[in-house]
């Protein structure tokens, strides 16, 4: 009887959790004049599939696919490599001024994204980054280096000392065991980190929005939301934009997610 | 270890593909690349509708055919975002060398100092200003110079469903503000759809009313908003619109409300029963509601007449244009009768004055606009337009909403905007 | 926080007269190591992130021209009297701050509950993890949108639902109710797996030597596993507080701060004011005023919950 009402309200949870991705998935294959009638109908009356091609057709959706993820494997792979390396120097070293580049870590995490947006427009017009990928892309590292450094940092510091040291005592250089010792131990940690900073990429808006101009370097997340704009009334096209973005993101996080557990485990909560 | 390596090896494409934009397979803004000199284009060309499409598919490709040196790269952003994009690109100095710019923009770009004067640009711009309308010409002056040269013209008439004025025993569509009062008590006693919709308070939406009733913005001169906008004609505009939304004969969308069904989606389902909207509209209709019969009258007249508001847009040349040769070449094309007429086709009104004769043989619905247009009046061109909006559209929204009289909310608007004014 | 990072002394037997020498050698060139692998992700946090915030604090005393070469006006600490007069922005306080209010409870409440379900011997618990989770990896930019078409007044699934017809977006209360329903809806998934994790390492010892003792299972929960989940609760809390006030893109998308700037937030009121007005000094200073907020709120919170001062 206890364990039927677990599986009910579990159930009726997921059924909430669901709902507004059924929703975008019916809607995506309704036709302009059955959008926004009632009652609302999870299977539509005249599916269609114009939507989908409407995507496709009108708009330039796959080079936007293309350039998501373009920026977030440039993102994920620099984020990763400079807050690991940040990280271990953090967990295994003192040198002075510790505290200080610490403390400027900690206190960026508490900054808001959007907050940094206006001076870090001018300092990106300084730097010719405006309308270009590169400045999504290190703008992107900036952002969540804090982030990042932070979470591998707790794995990194709950590595032995003596394995390094082991390893040292070998004639290995700090390079080396950085490399085949941290890095291969950190796995789990760089897996979980590697999905953080893969959905944050993938969903960046405000940013993108503010300095990309050319709708060949846009990514998915201003496209769709300048496709609503451009076809405010179009719903059916605009979530079937909107399924092709998402789909993908569900696929990978499904196949990858125990990672985001284990890392979690490892690393997030060890403050 | 090899598995390392792969990967090494794809972040290193990747990498090297974001730094050179080799993957994207274009080049940066507007340069000349082997002899080609590209020319950046930004606009607001629909793509709900054909517009854009005609743009990419039949007026480019015309022009370069002819000059086959100049490659236009056009691109489209919607309206609602054209303006801050704008904005934003100044401040970053990423402006590309040609902008459709919404009539009311041009002084304020104009002000920022980041357009060029067309009239120093053009190779004969006195041909030009001797085949448009005066009127949207006009729009391109500040300080006495044109900044750009008008592109298309257009105004807002009144679009109704014929359907729902005759479940109601309506024949003809509201001639009068007494009408469209008419019209909402008949249909708030069926209970089933609204008199009208319009989805905000910017002097877009208002104006039109206001002028109607006999009422005004500004004063002639330009320099105050106190006496005009405020007065007694502008009030009873406003308050025709408050009362019907009230009477919910007006939908939640006027107050600027994101959740409602949208004007057009409204009329065609016969929620609303009519609308104001412009000559772009038809194709629109046309392909997202093809069994919809779309019908037009004039805006309903009040004690000042039936005067409706002049839209439109501009071609403006940017100051950062590199290409500025290339791109007063394009800009004379696109006023030339072969481009405004392919345009014209689907819903940009042409402002070619030689057109005139032949327009309604183009497109039949272009007879009420431009019977309407006789009438109708530009919004005062100010660099604080935007600005002066922002002020109108909140102040009466809250009127909408019964937290001020429309009265109050003029009075408060029409102050606020004499500040402005003042502060030049 | 800070805990691990006294305990990061050099480990060894006391050094003896060369060997000490060696060892300071060793120390001078182990400090140039941490510095080499600083240094590049150091230099471009210094100069994209520690640059812009100075340069922010520089901007929000001027009226400035964001033009290029363009010459700006010093005008000191106006632009944060005009903040801290300007009723728009202390609506955006309170509204970001009834967002705050309305979303982190009810985030933490029910995510703790899922996950406290989900701690059980439950069959397919991955499933029903991965399940609960997919808002959270959704793009913000879609969710906003089918909640914007969700809570559509005419037409909105939410209305039929209620059987009521409330035009959610069109007014203040209503809309915010609407961003905080998408807020938790989005955000109950994060909790639950920070939870999740912290209710697996909670010693089965403990719970067991409870049970021996005769505790029923809701006082095992409330003394054994809610205290052993204190860090936990300090992090999630401080992360959507700061979450909270960080909410951009659905108010972006949903109401644009709109209608008559009733809905506006400090990040959708900052954002518009630089880029929509152009104003970069007013917005920097809405900025410098929003992230001091943050920082006294998380180092109150932080206090509240003595977090980082255990370890266990």
């Amino acid at each position: 009887m206890k364990r039927a009402l677990l599986y009910l309200g579990l159930a009726l949870g997921a059924l909430v959790t669901i709902g507004p991705f059924l929703v975008m998935l019916s809607t995506s294959f309704t036709g302009q004049s059955y959008v926004l009638q009632l009652p609302p109908r999870l299977f539509p009356e005249h599916p269609t599939w114009s939507n989908y091609s409407d995507v496709f057709g009108l708009d330039n959706f796959a080079r936007y696919f293309l350039n998501s993820v373009l920026v977030a494997a440039g993102h994920v792979v620099l984020v990763l490599l400079l807050g690991s390396m940040m990280g271990y120097a953090f967990a295994h070293f003192d040198f002075p001024g510790k505290r200080l580049f610490f403390g400027l870590i900690l206190g960026a995490l508490m900054v808001p994204g959007v907050v940094l947006i206006v001076p870090q427009f001018l300092v990106a017009r300084d730097l010719h980054m405006l309308d270009s990928r590169i400045g999504l892309v290190l703008f992107y590292v900036a952002t969540q280096l804090a982030f990042i450094t932070f979470l591998l940092r707790g794995f990194f510091a709950s590595v032995p000392r003596e394995l390094a040291e082991a390893m040292e005592v070998d004639g290995a250089g700090a390079w080396r065991v950085y490399r085949s010792l941290m890095l291969p131990l950190a796995r789990p940690a760089l897996g979980t980190a590697a999905i953080f900073s893969f959905l944050f990429s993938w969903d960046e808006f405000a940013w993108a929005l503010t300095i990309i101009n050319d709708p060949g370097k846009r990514t998915l997340p201003i496209a769709i939301a300048l496709f609503q704009g451009q076809h405010s009334t179009a719903w059916g096209v605009v979530f079937a934009a909107s399924t092709v973005a998402v789909v993908p993101v569900l696929v990978i996080f499904v196949i990858f997610q125990r990672y985001l557990v284990a890392g979690l485990q490892a690393g997030a909560l060890k403050g | 270890m090899r598995s390392h390596r792969l990967r090494a090896a794809v972040a290193a494409t990747a990498a090297a593909c974001l730094l050179a934009t080799g993957c994207s397979g274009d080049s940066g803004s507007s340069g000349a690349t082997g002899g080609t000199k590209t020319i950046e284009f930004w606009h607001a060309y629909n793509e709900a509708g054909p517009e854009t499409k005609t743009l990419n598919e039949v007026v480019i490709p015309a022009f370069q055919k002819a000059h086959p040196d100049i490659k236009v790269k056009a691109v489209a952003l919607p309206y609602d975002d054209l303006h801050q994009k704008l904005l934003t690109s100044a401040a970053g100095g990423t402006l590309p060398c040609l902008v459709r710019s919404d009539i009311i923009w041009v002084p304020e770009l104009a002000k920022l100092g980041v357009l060029v004067p067309m009239d120093s640009q053009l190779a004969d711009f006195e041909a030009i200003k001797n085949k448009v309308y005066p009127g949207p010409l006009e729009t391109n002056k500040y300080n006495g110079k044109y900044y750009g040269v008008p592109l298309d013209t257009n105004t807002r008439v009144l679009m109704y469903n014929a359907k729902t004025l005759a479940s109601v025993g309506v024949t003809a569509p509201p001639a009068t503000f007494d009408d469209l009062r008419a019209l909402a008590g008949k249909l708030k006693a069926a209970g089933k759809s609204m008199a009208f919709a319009d989805n905000g308070t910017s002097g877009w939406n208002l104006l039109p009313w206001i002028w109607s009733a006999g009422g005004d913005m500004l004063s002639p001169d330009g320099t105050k908003a106190s006496g005009y906008l405020n007065s007694a004609a502008s009030v009873a505009g406003v308050q025709l619109l408050v009362d019907l939304y009230r009477d919910k004969q007006v939908p939640a969308i006027i107050t600027g409300s994101q959740g409602g069904v949208e004007t057009s989606q409204g009329l065609a389902q016969g929620t609303y029963a009519t609308i104001l909207d412009g000559p772009w509209m038809f194709p629109i209709f046309e392909k997202q509601f093809p069994d919809f019969k779309l019908q037009t009258a004039k805006v309903p007249a009040g004690p000042g007449g039936s005067i409706s508001v002049v839209g439109g847009e501009d071609l403006v040349m940017t100051a950062s244009c590199k290409q500025k040769q290339a791109a007063a070449t394009f800009v004379e094309y696109m006023l030339s009768e072969e481009a405004q007429l392919a345009m014209a086709k689907v819903g940009q009104m042409p402002v070619l004055s030689t057109l005139g004769s032949q327009l309604t043989s183009v497109q039949s619905y272009y007879g009420i606009f431009a019977e309407q247009l006789r009438t109708a009046r530009p919004r005062p061109p100010h660099p604080q337009y935007t600005k002066m909006e922002d002020i109108l559209s909140t102040e009466v929204q809250k009127a909408f909403k019964g937290q001020q009289s429309v009265q109050a909310a003029l009075d408060s608007a029409a102050r606020q905007i004499d500040a402005i004014i003042a502060a030049g | 926080m800070t805990a691990t990072m006294h305990d990061v002394r050099p480990v060894g037997t006391r050094p003896t007269g060369r060997a000490r020498a060696a060892r300071r050698r060793s120390a001078k060139q182990k400090t140039l190591t941490a510095y080499a692998f600083l240094l590049p992700g150091l230099a471009l946090f210094v100069a994209l992130m520690v640059w812009p915030m100075v340069q922010a604090l520089r901007m929000s005393l001027y009226h400035w021209n964001i033009l290029p070469g363009a010459v700006s006006e010093f005008i000191a600490g106006d632009n944060y009297s005009r903040a801290l007069h300007d009723p728009v922005f202390w609506r955006g306080f309170v509204n970001s701050a009834a967002y705050a209010l309305m979303t982190v409870p009810t985030q933490m409440a029910l995510g703790l509950l899922v996950a406290v379900a989900l701690n059980r011997k439950v069959a397919g618990r991955t499933g029903w993890r991965t399940l609960y989770y997919l808002p959270v990896v959704t793009s913000w930019v879609v969710v906003s949108l089918v909640f914007k078409y969700l809570f559509n007044t005419d037409a909105g699934a939410v209305n039929w639902l209620l059987g009521v017809h409330i035009d959610w977006l069109g007014n203040r209360w209503p809309a915010l109710v609407a961003l905080s329903a998408l807020g938790v809806w989005k955000g109950v998934g994060w909790s639950m797996l920070v939870f999740l994790a912290a209710l697996q390492q909670v010693p089965r010892s403990l719970l067991e030597a409870a049970e021996v003792d005769g505790a029923g299972p809701a006082r095992r929960f409330w003394h054994v596993t809610l205290p052993q989940l204190r860090a936990a609760m300090a992090f999630v809390t401080v992360m959507l507080v700061i979450g909270g006030f960080n909410v951009f893109i659905s108010v972006f998308l949903m109401t644009g701060g709109g209608p008559a700037h009733q809905t506006e937030t400090l990040l959708s009121y900052l954002y518009n004011q630089a880029f929509t007005f152009l104003d970069f000094g007013y917005g920097s200073a809405i900025a410098y005023l929003v992230t001091m907020l943050i920082f006294g709120l998380s180092l109150v919170q932080m206090k509240l919950f003595r977090y980082g001062e255990e370890d266990q």
